[in-house]
């Protein structure tokens, strides 16, 4: 079964023009644009964004499992379509949880961590 | 109707009798081949559009016979002939042994287009067919399709939806229309060519008078009318009645609308038929209505037919208006002497469903767990859901942890608080206009108790404002409200165009609230040096967590809210739970959190509130500031302050223990319900009951009578009035 593990990283509301143009510091970053004016950076240690009223925050509040192709199986318990494009960010319920998909190489599964033993046993894993 | 199957495939049981089937019998055709009707009588269709052979198969009602193919041993009970299919029952007195029902799959399916029914011209669409056991239960918006297959259920998804669906026989509307062995052209086709004996059949159409039947209740003659007005009765076994088709288009009622196509013979105008007018003649064969019923609703004034289906029943019944749509329009155009009206709408399940298959894949709110949920069930906490969280409600005894924070110190997980932080050139702006209370005068390193208000002035929320720079604030709210609160939040900021940015930290950071007279003795134990003042906040490392600690007071005792990142939760709280055991540590629960703020007298909103009560009507109104020139609620507030007072929030005392909260208030003059409690705690410190609740009547009474006794209205807060130990 796949694990859901937690993850560090960096939180960011700005500008949208901001965000578009953030330079995200470290290694193998993900960055999911949750908002127009919000971001996730999987992996971030740090972050330079044009906005001086910027909240940037350290973000342990996620976990994350890497899916294989095995992904579009979560299409099962969703009722919105899974993406298949490669880059393409979703979010929904799966399951009856909020949860995000983030289309790659592997493809991130993302869950807040409040919400992760809830999803754990509705997909059995 | 009686013949031996050529090809048995097996038994079914019909009332607790077997019955033999031949392969590809459906339940019905089994039932008519041994002689027998699967209901009470009625045209059949055999079709699935009348609701003539419906009864229980396998244990579930209202099943149409005719759609569903007959297994060795499949179960049939008839429906009572004038009552409702016995509901399962279980013994309410025993909830384990409440039957398990079996879980229904779902298959989900998207598609560019979907067919309903047989529509040749559609290529690479997913066609959905009754004829091999796909049974739309109904079309959506979106559009959906839920259909019933053989192993579950489907959700199909489609950008568009052909509905095909084709023609339904028009039943008969006459005396003895109610008769068994009356049967449509096609169903007297499908019989026939499963070499069902019919026996004597009699074929008649528009000329039909009535039919005459036996005491079996079985059809005897078929009965016309001569050019000359004579009667001419057929005898007969079987009647064929053919008076011509109607559209099957119950699936293209139930959702218009560009998306949804009705083709071929569904979309087309028939012939209705002639109008009916015999008074006790059946018009709709589920609801049992007759012409008569139409006339005595007709008459009261119901003459629309959206109208008259509801206040006559005719066609609410399991088939939707399959049977009696077309009567009903006749009807009424010849009531009128005008066009038809339009059919009526379709309610949304064609077909009936259980409830397992209506819930199928349905998941309930999912219920969010802090980082401390394992040490709370390693400490023995019995937990339970509340604001959307899992929560300790308590540890196995609620008056030590009560003691605990009284005397000692105590620590709770309030990790499920609402967390926002605000930020911009225009925060202060924001939060003015937001709130009723001052913000701009909050000092960084301050903090203001707000209610948040909505534009009538009733109370949504309520949390603290804390100030950590110029332009950046820490917001909190009430665990079940912080969604709503943000929701707002964000929605007020950008209809106004101000430059503020929202973070939502709810789920980002957990919180441990440590309180009681010994809480500063701890902190400093763990390396707080310098605690804030009541109503201060700094950012310190406690036991080398980084925790944004509040100073703030929902016990009455001193307390500290550590904010921190969820990762340090659990050290954070064994180090509390390590360095405090010589204090007396203990964690608490929410029932002594709720008995502790009810000694205090706070509001829990939501708990104690309901959906228009104001701050006056809590006593709260210092905590609305109306000489400011604007805040959401103020015009309201403004206004209705010049009204008489109608309710109000109480606190109330008596002996003895402690009613049930939700308990009713009564007047000591005449028993009259004038109110009801909404928080209650036997008090161990004051050694009584102690009550908050509301009194909607007026003059408002000094006393009053809860759960049989005698309580007297007392000023809250009923510890601590001045509010000292929480400064202390």
């Amino acid at each position: 079964m796949p694990a859901l593990e937690p993850v560090d990283g960096l939180r960011v509301v700005a500008t949208p023009a901001a965000l578009d143009g953030a330079r995200w510091e470290g290694a193998d970053v993900d960055v999911l644009r949750i908002a127009p004016d919000e971001a996730l950076g999987i992996g971030a240690t740090g972050v330079e964004v044009d906005d001086a009223d910027a909240i940037v925050e350290p973000e342990a509040g996620f976990a994350v499992a890497l899916l294989g192709p095995e992904y579009v199986s979560l299409g099962a318990h969703t009722d919105w379509p899974i993406p298949d494009e490669p880059g393409a960010l979703a979010q929904g319920k799966i399951a009856g949880v909020p949860a995000k998909v983030l289309v790659g190489d592997p493809t991130l599964l993302v869950v807040q961590t409040a919400y992760v033993d809830e999803l754990r046993e509705r997909l059995g894993w | 109707m009686t013949d031996a199957p050529a090809d048995v495939g097996g038994r079914i049981v019909v009332d607790g009798r077997p019955i033999e089937f031949a392969n590809g019998d459906s339940v019905a055709v089994a039932i008519l081949r041994a002689g027998e009707v699967p209901a009470h009588g009625g045209c059949l269709c055999l079709a699935g559009d009348c609701g003539n052979c419906l009864a229980e198969v396998d244990g579930v009602a209202y099943v149409r016979t005719c759609q569903v193919v007959a297994r060795p041993g499949t179960a049939v009970e008839r429906h009572p002939l004038a009552a409702k299919p016995e509901l399962p029952t279980t013994d309410l007195r025993d909830l384990t042994r409440f039957p398990i029902a079996t879980a229904v799959t779902v298959r989900r399916v998207e598609a560019p287009l979907a067919v309903v029914g047989r529509e040749p011209s559609t290529r690479g669409a997913v066609v959905l067919d009754a004829q091999v056991g796909e049974e739309v239960v109904g079309v959506y918006p979106g559009p959906s399709i839920v259909a019933r297959e053989l192993l579950g259920m489907l959700h199909l998804r489609a950008e568009e939806v052909v509905i095909a669906t084709g023609t339904t026989e028009i039943q008969p509307v006459c005396p003895g229309s109610d008769l068994a062995g009356i049967l449509t052209p096609r169903a007297a086709e499908r019989l026939t060519e499963a070499r069902v004996d019919l026996g004597r059949v009699a074929r008649v159409g528009r000329e039909l008078v009535r039919f005459d039947g036996d005491d079996r209740g079985h059809v005897t003659a078929v009965v016309t009318r001569d050019a000359d007005g004579t009667d001419v009765a057929t005898p007969c076994d079987t009647a064929v009645v053919d008076l011509g088709r109607a559209p099957r288009d119950v699936l293209a009622r139930m959702t218009p609308g560009d998306v949804v196509r009705v083709v071929g013979s569904a979309a087309e105008e028939h012939p209705l038929p002639s109008a009916p007018t015999v008074p006790n003649a059946v018009v709709c064969p589920c609801m049992g209505t007759t012409v008569g019923d139409l006339a005595i609703a007709w008459d009261k004034g119901y003459q629309d037919l959206e109208l008259l289906k509801r206040a006559s029943w005719a066609g609410l019944g399991p088939c939707q208006g399959g049977a009696c749509l077309p009567h009903l329009r006749s009807w009424i155009a010849a009531r009128t002497g005008g066009p038809p009206p339009d059919p009526f709408t379709a309610r949304p399940a064609a077909r009936q469903i259980t409830l397992a298959e209506a819930a199928a894949d349905v998941a309930i709110d999912a219920f969010r767990r802090t980082p401390l949920h394992d040490e709370h069930l390693a400490l023995g906490a019995r937990m339970d859901r509340f604001g959307g969280w899992w929560r300790p409600w308590h540890y196995g005894d609620a008056v030590a942890e009560y003691w605990a924070v009284r005397e000692g110190v105590s620590i709770g997980d309030v990790s499920t608080l609402g967390k926002l932080v605000v930020s911009g050139p225009d925060v202060v702006e924001a939060l003015e206009r937001i709130y009723p209370c001052h913000v701009a005068d909050i000092k960084p390193g301050r903090s203001r108790y707000a209610l948040l208000l909505n534009e009538r002035g009733h109370v949504m929320d309520d949390g603290m404002i804390l100030r950590d720079a110029e332009t950046r604030f820490t917001l909190t709210f009430t665990s079940g409200g912080a969604a709503n609160a943000e929701m707002w939040l964000r929605d007020w900021i950008e209809t106004w165009g101000l430059r503020v940015h929202v973070m939502d930290r709810t789920m980002s950071l957990a919180a441990i609230n440590v309180t009681g007279p010994f809480a500063k003795r701890l902190l400093a134990r763990l390396g707080l040096e310098e605690a804030p003042r009541f109503l201060g906040h700094v950012r310190a490392e406690i036991a080398g967590v980084p925790c944004h600690v509040m100073r703030l007071s929902f016990t009455g005792e001193t307390a500290f809210e550590l904010h921190h990142p969820l990762d340090g939760s659990v050290g954070l709280w064994r180090a509390l739970m390590d360095r405090g055991r010589d204090l007396g540590i203990r964690p608490h629960g929410l029932q002594a959190l709720f008995g502790l703020r009810l000694e205090k007298g706070h509001v829990i909103v939501g708990m104690d509130t309901e959906l228009d009560t104001t701050p006056r009507r809590l006593g709260m109104d210092w905590a609305v500031r109306m000489e400011k020139p604007a805040f959401i609620g103020r015009a309201s507030l403004e206004r209705t302050a010049k009204l008489p007072e109608t309710r109000r929030w109480f606190g109330f005392s008596m002996d003895g223990q402690a009613p049930t909260e939700g308990s009713p208030i009564r007047s000591v003059e005449n028993g009259e319900i004038i109110g009801n409690v909404t928080g209650s705690w036997t008090s161990p410190l004051l050694g009584k009951a102690l009550m908050l609740g509301w009194q909607r009547r007026t003059p408002f009474a000094d006393k009053v009578e809860i759960d049989g006794r005698q309580a007297v209205v007392t000023p809250t807060p009923f510890y601590d009035p001045e509010g000292h130990r929480a400064r202390a």
